[in-house]
């Protein structure tokens, strides 16, 4: 049971800054909303719920849902104080994120077929990709929503663990993919199974810049980069790779406009401060108002950050958390990636340690790639801040990636001999 | 296999830690060092929500004389400057449209009361909904001192730096031309302001770079008796060859037998020249420094750099310098402490401006407290300068600056710049001096554009009427 007396400490701590926003939250509003006090309760409640269950369920890891319910209710705390209702909304969303944690956690480890399926993934992915491109409203400059009724989804988000269950599968089997008589001028040829996975990765990350979701488009790359890396035994594959992405980058700069635009504004966003440089310098005027401790929560203006509840969320916690505060959520999504690839060490099914590898890498990157770009670290490219944006795609998914990355940790001591020194020799 | 994954894999981690540190570092340096220069931005609207619950507070003179105050105009308040276009290039504006400049800008969290570390007062003007007032700023300058200068430089281009040598307070500072940064007058007049070619947004006495011309020369003379060479004496005949290059004297005028005291005072071109390439590059460099060149001024409004740009010299460069042309360039505040340095027995107080920040009930928010900016020479070296500028005054070509009853010390200029080579008579006039001489209490640097007159003719009189006014006489 010491076990149980060291997890329990760290979510105390999650309850108590809770208590306290939500507290300050209360008192700050004025007439005094009573609503805001059974949110905060609620959140603590859910906070607590699921760590006893995951005692309870004897998971391995309950520091990773410790991590992320304070992303979450970091994120929650500052939607609500943008605007109750979307806090709500997200509430509610997040109590799905935890149901669907828990399913996807439970599906994942009862089912033992993921790695056969390697060609559903990109069958699946292809098909949501021509359905958002016949169905899908334009928002913001982005064909990525389908509306369901009044309920829209982002079927890229979903993709997102398509690709990086694709990748693994492709890795575990990778002679699948070879197709033998591949018709070409009328001869029949034989195309290796390594092109043919480029191929596909390619075309996945066409179709997201033909939606022009630079940001996810970049983030695919990013993953795709870094599977090769690990688990490709060919480095010159992975050089020829990055040169080719190079290429496509340059290539992209230099005809696409949009990229162009997105390139001059980070560049020098005072060049045109009223027009393109408006969304990142009204960002970095945010993050200077906050300053080291922040103006205090409901005391800022992150009203006036363009887009404030999903890409520029960062910037309304530096303006009222201040850039300590900034700096504690970027650290939490370090640990968060530290403890992911943790468990992806102690893996040795191929297949799995890849699910985990891409996932963490997915979190870290998904978060540098939005944190950077509001801070104007590297060129902005919209894409939610995982946990804590508001939308519910974004959310759920990021919640059941977490679940499989927990389930992936039963593997890991799961499946395999639990002899420490073992691995610890392996390590070494 | 496996080992060969968690090599690569480590090797991942430490990538992404590398990415978020580098997150992490940018956002302390972007709140070090680069916030400051972008908060003030007229995008930022908060600054405007803020002035919306914040009457801005007041500027003040030495003696009370109101230079900038808000008023509310139907709910609205209104940035209104009494004097016009007299403070122009030292308070700058606070202007909706088009943002804020100089003090308005550096000292905005001042004037709005703007404290990071105290959202709980904050807190309650918010609750009591409360319109609060800002904190006040009492500058150093003298109305009437300020008032006396910009008559007097008139409708000439140019700039005028009036210092206490012994504190470094700055008592009046005109830059010609100017604007008026009131509101109506700011945005009708905004366009034509900004493509006016005689560009009167430039703040000329923080900002214009000049070469310096004789002016330098004081600066040389220390650095001459400090390498022994005061004992010296000189031939002058007009004009000296130097590799090649003539350095002539104003008017080619000659001099014959010169020792330093009065090469200073004619301001022999040829005797400077000459003690340009004796000191040679590594003298000249380690003078440039120590008087500020190449360094950023600490200040109450930005200042530029003082420029010094020689890599290597070769000897008509050293000649050049000597008689402070060349490539050298100098804004008139850092001619001004060249002065106020030798005043002060070789020791550069730190100009400031902004003497004391009052909050409404008259807590003292902030003082600045005079302090040592540069040790430029020795106390004795100083003195033998101050004697040889008081003689440049008293039978040199500073005449034009005598007071009667003050002992005045000075130094003219007569600087060629890229207009003096296409035509005559558009040099700039310089004059640098103190008063009085045993006990400085006012240090002045003036320049008049293009002027096509010497420093002793142009100006000179304008310091004299400077240091007569502050002085009583």
């Amino acid at each position: 049971m010491s076990l149980m007396e060291n997890y329990r400490r760290p979510i105390n701590i999650v309850a108590l800054i809770n208590l306290m926003a939500f507290g300050l939250l209360y008192f700050y509003q004025q007439p005094y909303d009573y609503r805001i006090v059974i949110v905060g309760v609620l959140i603590t409640g859910i906070v607590y719920l699921t760590n006893i269950l995951m005692i309870k369920l004897k998971y391995e890891d309950e520091i990773l849902f410790l991590i992320v319910s304070m992303l979450a209710s970091v994120g929650l705390i500052i939607l609500y104080r943008l605007d109750p209702v979307l806090g709500y909304k997200q509430l509610a969303w997040f109590v799905l994120g935890n149901v669907l944690f828990f399913c996807g956690a439970y599906i994942y480890r009862k089912l033992t077929i993921w790695d056969q399926l390697i060609y559903v993934y990109p069958v699946l992915s292809l098909i949501l990709f021509c359905l958002t491109l016949l169905f899908g409203t334009k928002i913001k400059g982005a064909t990525n929503w389908i509306m369901i009724g009044s309920i829209g989804f982002q079927p890229s988000e979903i993709i997102k663990l398509l690709f990086i269950f694709f990748i693994a599968a492709y890795y575990r089997h990778p002679d699948k993919l070879t197709i033998n008589n591949f018709p070409w001028y009328r001869r029949k040829i034989k195309l290796d199974s390594k092109y043919v996975f480029m191929f596909l990765v390619y075309l996945h990350i066409g179709f997201l810049a033909a939606q022009r979701e630079l940001g996810t488009g970049l983030l695919f790359l990013l993953i795709y980069l870094i599977m090769l890396y690990v688990f490709d035994s060919n480095f010159k594959f992975f050089l020829a790779n990055m040169g080719m992405v190079l290429l496509g980058g340059l290539a992209g700069f230099a005809f696409v406009h949009h990229v162009q635009v997105r390139f001059m504004a980070w560049m020098n966003p005072w060049a045109d401060v009223a027009g393109k440089g408006y969304q990142i310098t009204q960002s970095l005027f945010a993050i200077g108002a906050g300053g080291f401790f922040g103006t205090g929560i409901g005391l800022g203006q992150p009203e006036y950050i363009p887009e404030v509840t999903t890409d520029f969320i960062f910037s309304a916690i530096c303006e009222e958390l201040g850039v300590f505060g900034g700096v504690a959520v970027v650290l939490l999504y370090f640990i968060l990636v530290y403890r992911g690839i943790k468990i992806t060490l102690n893996i040795k099914d191929c297949f799995h340690k890849a699910v985990a590898l891409g996932i963490s890498v997915m979190l870290g990157f998904q978060s540098f790639i939005i944190i950077g770009g509001v801070i104007k670290l590297i060129p902005l490219t919209g894409i939610t801040l995982p946990f804590i944006s508001y939308g519910g795609s974004s959310l759920t998914t990021s919640f059941i990636a977490l679940g499989i990355l927990q389930a992936t940790s039963f593997k890991a001591v799961g499946e395999e001999v639990t002899d420490a020194a073992e691995i610890q020799q392996e390590n070494n | 296999m496996q080992q060969k994954y968690n090599k690569k894999i480590i090797n991942v981690l430490i990538f992404i830690s590398v990415l978020f540190l580098s997150v992490i570092g940018y956002l302390t340096y972007f709140e070090f060092a680069v916030k400051n220069n972008i908060v003030s931005s007229s995008y930022n609207r908060r600054l405007w929500a803020r002035e919306d619950r914040t009457l801005r507070g007041t500027i003040y003179d030495r003696r009370g004389v109101v230079l900038a105050k808000s008023e509310l105009q139907e709910e609205k308040q209104e940035r209104i400057y009494p004097h016009g276009s007299l403070y122009s290039h030292i308070i700058g504006y606070n202007s909706i449209s088009y943002g804020k400049s100089l003090l308005e800008a550096r000292f905005n969290n001042e004037l709005l009361n703007i404290n990071p570390l105290n959202p709980v007062l904050d807190f309650k003007d918010k609750l009591t909904g409360g319109k609060s007032i800002g904190n006040d700023l009492f500058l150093t300058l003298d109305h009437r001192l300020q008032e006396k200068a910009a008559e007097l430089l008139g409708k000439r281009n140019g700039a005028v730096v009036v210092l206490n040598p012994r504190t470094g307070q700055v008592l009046a500072m005109v830059s010609k031309p100017d604007f008026n940064p009131n509101k109506r007058n700011l945005e009708k007049n905004w366009n034509e302001l900004v493509e006016s070619e005689v560009n009167p947004f430039l703040p000329r006495a923080t900002q214009g770079l000049y070469a310096p011309g004789s002016t330098y020369k004081v600066a040389v003379s220390a650095m001459a008796i400090e390498k022994g060479l005061d004992a010296k004496t000189f031939q002058d005949e007009g004009s000296v060859v130097i590799e090649g290059k003539s350095f002539s004297n104003y008017g080619n005028k000659a001099f014959g037998t010169l020792d330093l005291t009065k090469a200073l005072a004619v301001s022999s071109n040829v005797v400077f020249a000459q003690l340009g390439v004796e000191l040679g590059a590594d003298n000249l460099k380690e003078l440039a420094e120590r008087v500020g060149m190449g360094k950023k001024i600490p200040f109450d409004i930005p200042v530029s750099e003082s420029r010094f740009p020689y890599q290597s010299m070769n000897k008509t460069d050293q000649a050049a310098v000597g008689i402070g042309q060349g490539k050298i360039l100098m804004t008139p505040l850092q001619v001004a402490l060249i002065a106020a340095g030798i005043a002060n027995d070789g020791l550069i107080m730190r100009p400031y401006i902004v003497d004391r920040i009052i909050s409404q009930n008259g807590f003292v928010v902030k003082t600045q407290r005079p302090a040592v900016l540069y040790h430029w020479t020795t106390r004795e070296i100083a003195s033998e300068v101050k004697e040889m500028m008081y003689q440049v005054v008293a039978n040199g070509t500073g005449r034009n600056a005598q007071i009667s009853g003050i002992k005045v010390a000075g130094k003219t200029g007569t600087a060629q710049n890229e207009l003096t080579e296409k035509t005559e008579n558009k040099e700039h006039a310089w004059f640098i001096g103190f008063a009085p001489v045993e006990d400085p209490q006012i240090a002045v640097a003036v320049i008049v554009e293009y002027s096509g007159s010497t420093g002793g003719g142009a100006a000179a009189p304008i310091a004299r009427e400077l240091m007569a006014n502050w002085l009583g006489r």
